[in-house]
């Protein structure tokens, strides 16, 4: 049975982990381009968010290549997206397309519906297929963690490397190897793997970075097409990009062991004292913390109208940011944003970022200056004593 | 006498009834934000962050302007409706307008905050809950509580008779008695409006759209005219998925009505979306594909700051016309 799902960064290859030890054929889709996108488009409704569009584009490709088994995740929250397998499937039914949506529930991880959704799909029977689903369960977990790690590094490395491409050139390294590693016992080493390979890499350790905090909406902050890669775009720039969203990220939150985002609620209570769908409180708790630990921007991508996302940001705007100062840069996502206007964006808040930088440091060295001449007048004032 | 201040906007087409009569029987005096016109529009627009729907950024307008109008009101009314029932849940702007409010407006008097969630409680508790904040005693909220929510049922028992929705909420403003339903003509066509309260009765956004239909010459049908059994089962959006948004459950469940049995009683669908509006966007595409199925002539027409009166009509009235021709074709084939 050949099988295939939407498209989401590198997210695809944990997936992929999850499927194939259950006896199916996974093909990945193939990559977001322009035609995709145009594709979605055409078809979808029109002021639907971006994610749906890129999904059904992404399903009209997978199927004109052959692969007629679409799996792709549902939710029964506030937002659009418990909606979207139903309608996607009945707006390429209209089409003519001939194939087969399987929904995998992720409501909440821990009412364990999914396991219904993998036991259709297996290919097995008794106990192999036990043995089958604990593998892929386990082994999608463990590859979804390394995936995230990768990217972490990879935000954090790009901004020091000494020659252009160089992370991108491990990246892609690390994951093929990850892809092609299809054993746990083989995963043991895999995180000292990653660090050794970033630490190969030729860097400049003594460029002092502006630190900033990337989030948003899980698929467009995840895919690096439909956000023009702004993570590698800020990284030439000279940004260390911190990113706790990834698909690792928001499994744990599913299962309801993500302390990090219980943390983050915790933050943004005062202002949402509840989960509003999409990752709208963990947007206010993150850009908090990133205001209270020394970041010097925060950059906050959602698809055009994203319900959840655009009351995070009239909150950020009206009231956060007059409290805790921290530059952010909100960028909308649709089929009609244009690469240079968005660099443009992203050249001028660096240099607000540089200037913000600037302008602390010179009040830390005032302060600095000040703090030490009083030390010294105490000091001759308790030696005057003596 | 505690004064509490509505906003005219959003959930007043729908619950005010219930709002009003419970705060009255509470003790408190409700005053409301006038009718909306241009520069409560504006305002809106102007405070509500432009990717924002229609109705939020009226929301946003209308608070201002009963901010700006009663200075000395001791509390604002927002409600927070998360699910009003076990399954469903509200659209996310629902779900955070008051945090949305209190970001907006720094300086306004203490928000009455009345959350239902009936997920976690009955909804006799989130409405002691919110009686508690007035400092009430719970049996006075009890006994408070089941007169508003006769009253409501009487309020659509009279809807359902017929009576236009602006007409009865304006009775209920004045605490007169509901007006009797007048008299229908019969007319050749009737054409279902589809859409939120917010976006079908709020006249001044959609033109008074519903009167100007009836000049042409047609009957207008709103949700809260239909009959009680329409809504009475979920709707299932594909096989093993439920609908899970509140306040798109009534619509769904009429165009699944006219779908399946109904589809006789009507001539032509409108369906009243306004612009931006995230769960619209997709059953608009649900609804569509069901009228299409069932051979009922369909338009959506989609609402914003800036549409125009003159647009606006051209398309109705070549809806109208349409249909008025196609009954025509039939009679005469």
């Amino acid at each position: 049975m050949k099988i295939t799902f939407p498209n989401m960064g590198s997210a695809i290859y944990a997936f992929k982990a999850l499927l194939e030890p259950l006896g199916a054929d996974v093909v990945f889709p193939p990559p977001v381009t322009k035609e995709t996108i145009d594709l979605g488009v055409k078809y979808s409704p029109e002021f639907v968010c971006f994610p749906f569009k890129v999904n059904v584009g992404d399903f009209i490709r997978s199927i004109e290549s052959g692969v007629t088994n679409l799996i792709t995740a549902t939710d029964f929250g506030p937002c659009r997206f418990g909606f979207y397998h139903a309608i996607q499937e009945r707006i390429l039914r209209d089409l003519g397309y001939d194939f087969r949506m399987i929904a995998l529930p992720q409501g909440d991880l821990l009412e364990f519906k999914w396991i219904k959704t993998l036991d259709e799909v297996c290919e097995y029977t008794g106990l192999k297929k036990l043995s089958a689903a604990w593998k892929g369960v386990r082994l999608f977990l463990i590859k979804a963690k390394l995936i995230e790690d990768i990217e972490n590094a990879e935000g954090k490395y790009r901004c020091r490397e000494v020659n252009r491409g160089d992370t991108d050139r491990i990246k892609r390294e690390l994951l093929e190897k990850l892809d092609a590693t299809k054993r746990l016992k083989d995963l043991r080493n895999f995180r000292n793997v990653i660090h050794e390979e970033f630490q190969k890499m030729d860097m400049d350790m003594s460029f002092e970075p502006l630190k900033v905090f990337l989030t948003g909406e899980i698929h467009v902050t995840l895919e690096p097409y439909v956000n023009r890669d702004l993570k590698k775009k800020l990284g030439k720039l000279g940004c260390e990009v911190t990113q706790t969203l990834s698909l690792h990220d928001w499994i744990m939150h599913k299962f309801h062991v993500n302390f990090h985002r219980k943390e983050m609620a915790h933050l943004a209570r005062p202002h949402m004292p509840l989960d509003i769908g999409g990752e709208a409180v963990w947007v206010l708790g993150e850009y908090i913390w990133a205001a209270t630990h020394g970041y010097d921007g925060f950059f906050h991508l959602y698809p055009f109208t994203c319900m959840p996302e655009i009351t995070a940001r009239g909150i950020i705007t009206n009231k956060l940011l007059k409290e805790y100062d921290l530059p952010p840069l909100f960028v909308s996502l649709d089929e009609n944003l244009a690469e240079a206007g968005l660099i443009t964006r992203l050249e001028a808040m660096v240099d607000l970022m540089h200037g913000k930088r600037k302008k602390k440091n010179e009040y830390k060295q005032k302060l600095n200056a000040f703090m030490d001449s009083e030390k010294q007048d105490y000091l001759a004032n308790q030696q005057q004593h003596k | 006498m505690v004064r509490v201040g509505i906003p005219r906007a959003l959930l007043y087409f729908k619950f005010f009834p219930l709002w009003k009569k419970f705060l009255d029987e509470l003790g408190c005096e409700v005053v409301l934000s006038p009718k909306t016109n241009q520069k409560i529009l504006e305002k809106g627009v102007e405070i509500g962050f432009n990717e924002l729907c229609l109705p939020i950024k009226l929301y946003y307008g209308h608070m201002a302007k009963l901010l700006d109008k009663y200075p000395d009101l001791d509390y604002v009314f927002i409600p927070r409706y998360i699910a009003l029932d076990t399954k469903g849940f509200y659209c996310p702007k629902f779900l955070s307008l008051p945090d949305a409010m209190k970001a907006n407006f720094h300086d306004m008097p203490p928000v009455l905050e009345w959350e239902v969630n009936s997920k976690q409680n009955l909804k006799a508790v989130w409405a002691i809950a919110f009686g508690r904040q007035l400092g009430m005693p719970t049996t006075r909220i009890m006994d408070a509580y089941s007169k508003a929510v006769h009253y409501y049922k009487e309020y659509h028992e009279v809807l359902r008779k017929g009576v236009p929705v602006p007409d009865a909420l304006e009775s209920v403003e004045k605490g007169e008695p509901f007006p009797d339903p007048s008299e229908i003509e019969e007319k050749p066509l009737t054409i279902f409006v589809l859409g939120h309260p917010y976006n079908t009765f709020e006249e001044f956004t959609n033109m008074s759209m519903m009167e100007k239909i009836q000049e042409m010459g047609a009957n207008v049908l709103a949700l809260e005219n239909l009959p009680e059994r329409v809504f009475e089962h979920r709707v299932k959006v594909s096989d093993k998925f439920d609908n899970y948004w509140g306040n798109e459950q009534d619509i769904l469940q009429a165009s699944n009505y006219f779908y399946n049995s109904g589809a006789d009683e009507i001539d032509g669908v409108i369906f009243l979306i306004s612009f931006a509006c995230g769960p619209d966007s997709l059953i608009a595409e649900i609804v569509m594909r069901d009228m299409k199925d069932r051979g009922v002539p369909y338009m959506s027409l989609i609402l914003d700051e800036h549409s125009g009166n003159a647009g606006l009509m051209t398309r109705i009235e070549t809806f109208v016309e349409m249909i008025k021709r196609k009954k025509l074709m039939e009679v005469t084939h």
